[in-house]
């Protein structure tokens, strides 16, 4: 995508402040960082040195040194030496941010600078923000989020017990914890499982009880390595007008999906066990399963079983 | 844009900064650097420029320096609005900040968050971090329409669009504001055909944003609040469901519940339920016999049949 007329003025601005504060990094890091070529922030710090206060003498000028690529350093900023006000969707970004990170602070000193933080930011950019945005709810506030991300931090290993949907059963898992995702605002544990080799996500609000083990710094070094990759299945399925929110709802798995006078096929990238037989049987109107075909038979016949229950 | 232009944009915003007094526009015509042509070609040139700077964020204060000649009108640029500062930061909130800045993997706020980080590094040297990698938080959201939902609100535009619900229909709304909510993007707006004001999630709708309406062809009212408006908040309406359940099975049914063992096969469980209660169910297929409440049993033995 080219850029529009303004980003290059926008990013000459942002450039002088990032280099002040940053001084000795070369034309490549300063282009990575701002999504740029080296060959266009060459050229815009020539221009910017060009440019000035009124009077436009040696004292006035901006002045960058810029003669060898691999050490950039601004040595008279002006005005410029103090990064810009945030845009309102910068603002909003962080004080998002801020609010995941209050969520899994470790402990009310943590929790209380990073609600302070955000107040000075609401304080500086609210003006409008908060009346036409709310993201105070933005995600669901879920059971051991600190005692996680503290495990996370200090690299311990944890004990848990699940309770997993998909198989319909409470099992205790020795793990060692990666990182913590939100997906359509639930809490995710991402982990490597000790006993099996491999790497697997859970439901923060699905772990019924934790226990903190020993801190093993080592281990993350040979984490993954030889570890066995999640294998996953497709799927393809047939449905209805409600198949737009099956979609919706499961967005991380749909691969490909097609709409045809009213029906949805749709491709699903699915993880073995029984989550998409279940979620499948649980959707409340017929879903023809396309492929595979052991799929189809399994979900007939717990319906069938189901059904036959009541007889 | 020219070299030409780009230098004069920012010859023009180091003056306003660097002015502790308005400018009027013939002193910045005389002392900043690019103005020339005749006396109309410099006041077109600086109204483009002025929209230009201000489109890029940055306010531009206009006022008199001279209260003998109070209709000629200055300009200038508080330091205050213009720089990012928010007080003295200590390292350890700079480190919150950028670990904040990296929190999204979706398109648009992630843009945001490295536009912000650029900002926030700039305040504190922080470039070269060692833990420029994979934030250990990440937020996933599909959110392609944000963009003119965004500029909709903030220049109070009415838009309209088709959107996905029982039936897909067209749409005209006064956009009054947006709210994350449990993961899902939400326009809160008054619907002109129905006079009211209605909630519509981001995703079902299903077309592009059209803007029928010019900049201000609303107001927002006075006393608005969008949580007022979220129906979403509503408390659900809960049922209390029996069930005959196998032994060891259905889980998440039977924490909080009222269990009754009935022989080595079945447990007998009284549980509630809200709105879900038909997909709660089902989920568990022939591990659970419904038993009351009557009409949740036909219904569900109604779908189960409609699904073969």
């Amino acid at each position: 995508m080219s850029e529009t007329a303004l980003d290059r003025v926008a990013r000459a601005l942002d450039l002088i402040p990032f280099i002040s504060s940053n001084p000795g990094l070369s034309v490549v890091q300063i282009a990575e960082r701002f999504k740029s070529t080296p060959s266009q922030i060459s050229k815009d710090l020539s221009l910017l040195h060009m440019c000035g206060l009124p009077g436009y003498s040696h004292l006035e000028l901006l002045d960058i040194d810029y003669e060898d690529p691999n050490y950039i350093a601004v040595t008279e900023a002006q005005v410029l030496d103090h990064p810009r006000a945030l845009t309102q969707i910068e603002a909003m970004t962080l004080v998002l941010g801020l609010q995941l990170l209050t969520e899994l602070a470790g402990d009310i000193s943590e929790r209380l600078a990073i609600t302070n933080l955000q107040e000075r930011i609401t304080t500086k950019y609210g003006n409008g923000l908060s009346t036409t945005i709310d993201i105070t709810d933005a995600i669901v506030e879920s059971p051991h989020a600190t005692q996680i991300s503290h495990a996370l931090s200090t690299h311990r290993k944890l004990t848990i017990k699940y309770n997993s949907a998909s198989s319909d059963s409470i099992t205790s898992r020795e793990v060692y914890p990666l990182h913590i995702y939100y997906t359509n605002g639930i809490a995710y544990l991402r982990a490597f499982i000790v006993d099996v080799n491999a790497e697997r996500s859970f439901r923060l609000d699905r772990i019924t009880d934790l226990h903190m083990g020993e801190t093993d710094e080592g281990i993350y070094e040979t984490l993954g390595k030889g570890g066995s990759q999640e294998e996953v299945s497709e799927v393809e399925i047939e449905m209805g007008a409600d198949g737009y929110f099956f979609i919706e709802r499961h967005n991380e798995i749909v691969t490909n999906h097609e709409e045809n006078s009213g029906r949805f096929r749709i491709r699903l990238s699915v993880a073995p066990g029984e989550w998409i037989t279940r979620t499948l049987l649980a959707w409340p109107s017929k879903i023809a399963v396309m492929e595979p075909h052991s799929l189809a038979e399994t979900i007939t016949q717990r319906i069938a079983g189901a059904l036959a229950n009541y007889q | 844009m020219s070299d030409q232009k780009t230098e004069r944009l920012i010859n023009l915003t180091m003056a306003l900064l660097a002015t502790k007094r308005f400018l009027s526009k013939s002193e910045i015509f005389a002392n900043v650097a690019g103005y020339s042509g005749t006396v109309e070609t410099k006041e077109r040139m600086f109204e483009r420029d002025k929209d230009d700077l201000r489109t890029l964020g940055i306010v531009i204060n206009v006022g008199s320096h001279d209260p003998l000649f109070a209709d000629e009108p200055g300009y200038q640029i508080l330091e205050n609005n213009y720089e990012f500062e928010i007080g003295e930061l200590t390292p350890q909130e700079i480190a919150y900040l950028s670990l904040a800045a990296r929190v999204w993997r979706n398109q648009l706020f992630a843009t945001g968050g490295s536009h912000a980080l650029l900002k926030i590094d700039a305040l504190g040297g922080t470039a070269l971090r060692e833990d420029y990698g994979q934030a250990a938080l990440s937020l996933e959201n599909e959110t392609p329409l944000f963009p003119s939902l965004w500029e909709a609100i903030t220049q109070m535009r009415t838009i309209s669009f088709s959107y996905r619900s029982q039936v897909t229909t067209d749409r005209t709304v006064a956009p009054y504001g947006l709210t994350l909510w449990h993961g899902s993007w939400y326009l809160v707006g008054l619907d002109l055909s129905k006079s009211e004001i209605r909630v519509f999630k981001v995703s079902r709708i299903a077309s592009e944003i059209t803007f029928t309406g010019v900049d201000h062809s609303f107001a927002i009212p006075k006393d608005f609040s969008i949580k007022d408006h979220l129906i979403m908040l509503a408390p659900e309406p809960e049922s209390t469901f029996i069930a005959r359940v196998r032994v060891g099975r259905c889980h998440s049914l039977r924490s909080g519940a009222d269990i009754v063992n009935i022989d080595g096969e079945w447990d007998r469980i009284s549980f509630i339920l809200g709105s879900d209660w038909l997909e709660r169910i089902l989920w568990f297929g022939e591990d659970i016999i419904l038993e009351s409440p009557a009409e949740r049993v036909s219904k569900l033995l109604d779908t189960l049949r409609s699904k073969l």
